[in-house]
């Protein structure tokens, strides 16, 4: 990461305070772009992005919060620093942007400097613990046939259910990995998911198969995107706001589009 | 207003179910998870005590919104966990995901070749599009008026 920092021989050389600048528009930086890939609100990473730059040293701070790209000028007296970074994918990761946020609490006490901030964002993106992929494929799986339960789904069809959503929340697992495209993901699995659901369902005798097939899908549902997208809106940050709600709507489509196939391939009714 | 205990129970324990097994999806940590199960336990309990009380699904959903995110307020300060994040994973049960999917079916019957009793197609898909619509706002607001208090 020190790399960062080196600077260019083919460019005029920055001043000192530039210098220190530059350092410090690269940690917000980072910080920012770690806690929109954990699925933080646009009003979330504006705070912890100025609680950060100002506490390094910053006397003014503008960030632009786009859906796919960050851009940070930080300001001392005359002396000005813009830097720009890509968001990799949209994830929620709660633990992630839980220890960010009490990172930046402590930048803002003082004390740390952006080189120990710089080398704790990427212990921190490094060594975060994650639940095992089967411990999650389980849990979303027994969180679907709940919801199945919710919806007046009868009981014959919870365990389909909850197998169906654990095998399709493993395979999202598994493609996103290999790095399929999201939406093509998110078809696969709503397909995969709700044709065994819907099998499961009907080999158990279940009179809900069309309530088992919806319910075995809704892992699919990006909850936390849209509710980040209506409060980045509501909360004076449209264009990121509409990028998450436009993007929640074609995994919508794709999650409707694959249960529709396994529908018609199963031959259940409307 | 008759309230069914068992059915109450029911909807409680199944929402706790949901919220936790995603707070594990949305890498809570495992001292979190309970606090996952409690927030969705109480944001299905004050939804149905809402409609059973008469009141639509968007304005049950307002209630629940606000009395999750008035819990997890009271309780950042003891938990650690954001208060925000334990909101937002108690209302997840409560998101219209069924209904959305729906809504999509019913616009995928109406463009097709020949739809069978299209005006009844397409008040059925109007109204579930709007209730994805009305309860995913009544949530959003919810949640963002105890934030602001």
């Amino acid at each position: 990461m020190d790399a960062l920092f080196v600077p260019d021989p083919y460019v005029p050389q920055p001043t000192l305070v530039e210098f220190e600048l530059d350092r410090v528009a690269v940690v917000a930086l980072l910080a920012s772009r770690l806690l929109m890939e954990s699925g933080a609100a646009a009003n979330v990473v504006h705070e912890e992005c100025y609680r950060i730059a100002h506490g390094l040293g910053a006397e003014r701070v503008d960030l632009d919060a786009g859906y796919v790209s960050l851009e940070i000028t930080v300001a001392r007296g005359v002396a000005r620093v813009t830097r720009i970074t890509e968001v990799g994918p949209h994830g929620v990761d709660y633990r992630l942007s839980h220890e960010v946020r009490v990172l930046a609490k402590r930048i803002s006490d003082g004390g740390l400097t952006p080189a120990e901030v710089m080398s704790e964002l990427t212990r921190l993106k490094q060594s975060t613990g994650r639940h095992a992929p089967w411990v999650v494929a389980l849990a979303v799986g027994i969180a679907c046939a709940s919801f199945g339960r919710l919806l007046g789904m009868d009981w014959p069809a919870y365990i389909p259910v909850a197998f169906s959503g654990a095998v399709g929340q493993w395979v999202r697992h598994l493609l996103l990995r290999r790095g399929t495209n999201l939406f093509v993901v998110i078809c696969f699995v709503a397909l995969l998911a709700s044709g065994l659901a819907g099998l499961g369902a009907r080999f158990v005798g279940s009179t809900t198969v069309d309530l088992a097939m919806l319910s075995s899908i809704l892992l699919l549902v990006p909850g936390v995107p849209l509710l980040d997208g209506q409060q980045d809106i509501v909360q004076g940050y449209p264009m990121l706001g509409t990028a998450r709600v436009v993007t929640c709507s074609m995994m919508l489509i794709c999650m409707a589009t694959g249960v529709l196939i396994a529908r018609t391939l199963l031959g259940v009714r409307q | 207003m008759r309230i069914g205990l068992l059915h109450l129970l029911h909807q409680g324990l199944f929402g706790g179910l949901a919220a936790s097994g995603f707070g594990i999806l949305f890498n809570f940590g495992w001292r979190d998870v309970p606090w996952c199960a409690a927030s969705g336990a109480l944001a299905l309990a004050t939804r149905t005590l809402g409609q059973d009380a008469g009141w639509t699904l968007e304005a049950a959903s307002f209630s629940a919104a606000i009395a999750v995110g008035c819990a997890a307020k009271l309780l950042h300060a003891r938990i650690g966990i954001g208060s925000n994040a334990l909101a937002v994973a108690g209302c997840i049960p409560m998101v219209p995901g069924a209904f959305a999917a729906k809504g999509f079916f019913g616009l995928y019957a109406l463009t097709a070749p020949q739809p069978s009793r299209p005006s009844c197609q397409r008040s059925t898909t109007t109204e579930y599009t709007l209730r994805v619509l009305f309860t995913l706002v009544a949530i959003g607001t919810g949640l963002s008026i105890t934030k602001a208090t």
